[in-house]
């Protein structure tokens, strides 16, 4: 288990804040954060290559790990074979050894054929496939990514993470894994460590993370899109002119977040149990490639995503007059 | 298309700036007196002790100068601006000054001499030290902006596969910056190499080749000091074409 009890560290303006955390042997865990929140320093620090200014991080100390960088770090004056190899020539193993272990281990990351191609010839998926090799090798406990695919296309980037489940189902090492992306962190983690500004403001599932962000920052952040605040008086919010039914009794400063999924949008009224229901004009219908946003002024301006299937039927279009409904309990409520 | 020729004409000036003095002065020496010099002992001998002396200057560079290159580019810390410009005052100041400044340091009443009892002055040691001083900065600056350039996650990544951090250095990052440092390196020699101010205040003799040129000239004129002038130009120019040729295959 590694474990991080009261990290701090100054660095500049920037400041990480007395992070404690838990990852357990064996454990997918994801960092997730912002660019700038303080992901990347936070994993040097527990990979030993920044100091924090205090606190402890244990249970790495004497452990065997590989660094995976956005940017590959492929050292450019070695071709790829070198570079797989870097980590056992170090340990002055044998050539013959070495070479073996190389051709095993890219033959396992299907790139055998690149051996002895300089690595400034790669593409960016064959240059992070090198890097893991050049990891792999050397049978670490723990890997540490940092925005591992953030540098790559799409597809590419589908299949390096397909490649990292893989390694986890397979080999089951802890894997600390930083990245700004919830696709990736839901596709991949186990647990997620939200950072924002130096701050761990939240620490569960990822499903857990993206159905209760902790804060209105960590909602913002994980792509709510219909944020607002007021005060809330008998369990009602009041946000220019219309009023949002919420589990909340009494805020004197609170902010709601509504998931644009949450929302349905229908031509009539609905009579259900859901609470809220408002009638607004279509302002924007925009294509989002597997779904379509809709803006809809109903006194506020509301995000509402549906499929593209729905928007054809219902014949969505800027000027549609429609109506909103959601669930009590589908509006967030922060208190910070 | 009309930059590229209004670059090339700008181009095409500077070198003509360059090319015309150094041409006017090879077509004023006759090619009976240029072998005539050439085989000469004390010429020989002079830009031999020259391209050696540089050499020496630069090689002990390497050894003293890369690890500080390093450090300046690596690390923070108070009064490293400080040490930047005590750096490049050597390319600042007068080279006479510099000469000046080294015979007091380690001229026959300097107080090295009077410790040890060894005098450089007069010497291929008093010539290399001189040339050291003045041409070092060529030999730091272009190692320290390699080193800046080279993220430090490489070494951060040699570390992570269990490089200590002298390996790390000496794996990565200096094998990274080789091709600057040997630039680098060729320019401080070159640099020695044409060094007079500083050589010829802590070393008149042994001759070096441009103190050689300086002494014919104000002895004998400038009929005999072209010729010898000449011929550093062309072992020069041969050796340096040599070597960023070879620079630029790596």
């Amino acid at each position: 288990m590694i474990r991080l009890e009261n990290i701090q560290k100054r660095y500049q303006d920037f400041e990480i804040k007395s992070i404690n955390l838990e990852v357990k042997k064996g454990e997918y865990f994801i960092i997730l954060g912002p660019s700038g929140s303080g992901k990347t320093l936070l994993l040097e620090m527990i990979a030993g290559l920044v100091k924090s200014d205090s606190g402890n991080i244990k249970g790495i100390e004497h452990t065997r790990f590989g660094l995976i960088y956005q940017d590959y770090m492929l050292f450019p004056h070695l071709n790829v074979a070198q570079n797989i190899g870097y980590g056992l020539s170090i340990q002055r193993k044998s050539k013959n050894e070495i070479n073996t272990a190389v051709e095993n281990t890219s033959k396992e990351l299907g790139i055998y054929h690149l051996l002895h191609r300089s690595v400034n010839n790669l593409s960016g998926g064959e240059k992070q496939r090198v890097a893991i090799a050049r990891a792999m090798i050397l049978k670490p406990e723990v890997y540490l990514f940092d925005e591992p695919t953030a540098a790559l296309d799409l597809s590419t980037r589908i299949q390096i993470q397909r490649l990292f489940m893989q390694l986890h189902k397979e080999l089951h090492p802890t894997i600390i894994h930083v990245t700004h992306d919830f696709d990736e962190a839901l596709a991949l983690g186990d647990k997620i460590g939200l950072l924002l500004n130096g701050d761990l403001i939240q620490l569960d599932t990822p499903e857990e993370v993206f159905r209760n962000p902790a804060t209105k920052a960590a909602a913002e952040f994980l792509g709510y899109k219909n944020v607002f605040s007021g005060r809330i008086r008998n369990n009602r919010i009041k946000i220019d002119g219309i009023e949002i039914t919420t589990l909340v009794s009494q805020s004197d400063l609170a902010y709601i977040a509504i998931q644009s999924n949450d929302i349905i949008l229908s031509k009539k009224k609905i009579l259900s149990s859901a609470r809220n229901s408002f009638f607004g004009k279509v302002i924007k219908v925009i294509q989002r490639g597997s779904y379509v946003e809709v803006v809809l002024d109903a006194g506020i301006l509301l995000y509402v995503d549906i499929t593209y299937h729905s928007c054809q039927e219902m014949g969505v279009e800027p000027g549609s007059r429609l109506w909103v409904t959601f669930k009590t309990s589908a509006v967030k409520v922060f208190e910070h | 298309m009309k930059v590229k020729v209004l670059f090339s004409v700008l181009g095409t000036l500077l070198i003509l700036f360059i090319v015309v003095p150094i041409f006017r002065m090879v077509i004023a020496v006759d090619p009976a007196t240029l072998a005539k010099t050439a085989v000469e002992r004390e010429v020989i001998g002079s830009v031999l002790l020259t391209l050696r002396a540089s050499l020496w200057a630069t090689l002990t560079a390497f050894f003293l100068g890369i690890p500080l290159a390093y450090v300046l580019a690596r690390s923070h810390f108070f009064g490293k601006k400080i040490i930047e410009g005590l750096i490049d005052i050597p390319v600042i100041i007068p080279h006479t000054a510099a000469g000046i400044a080294l015979l007091m340091v380690w001229g026959r009443h300097s107080l090295f001499t009077r410790w040890t009892g060894i005098s450089l002055v007069g010497t291929e040691a008093a010539i290399s030290l001189a040339m050291f001083f003045v041409s070092v900065p060529f030999l730091i600056n272009s190692a320290k902006e390699a080193f800046k350039f080279i993220d430090v996650r490489f070494e951060k990544t040699a570390i992570s596969l269990g490089a200590s951090p002298w390996k790390a250095f000496t794996s990565v990052s200096l094998p990274m910056a080789k091709k600057a440092i040997i630039s680098g390196g060729i320019l401080m020699w070159a640099r020695g190499i044409s060094e007079f101010g500083a050589v010829v205040v802590l070393a008149y003799h042994p001759m070096t080749a441009s103190v050689l040129i300086f002494e014919r000239f104000q002895n004998f004129g400038l009929k005999y000091a072209v010729p010898v002038t000449v011929l550093l130009i062309i072992i020069s120019l041969v050796v340096f074409t040599i070597l960023r040729i070879l620079e630029d295959r790596q």
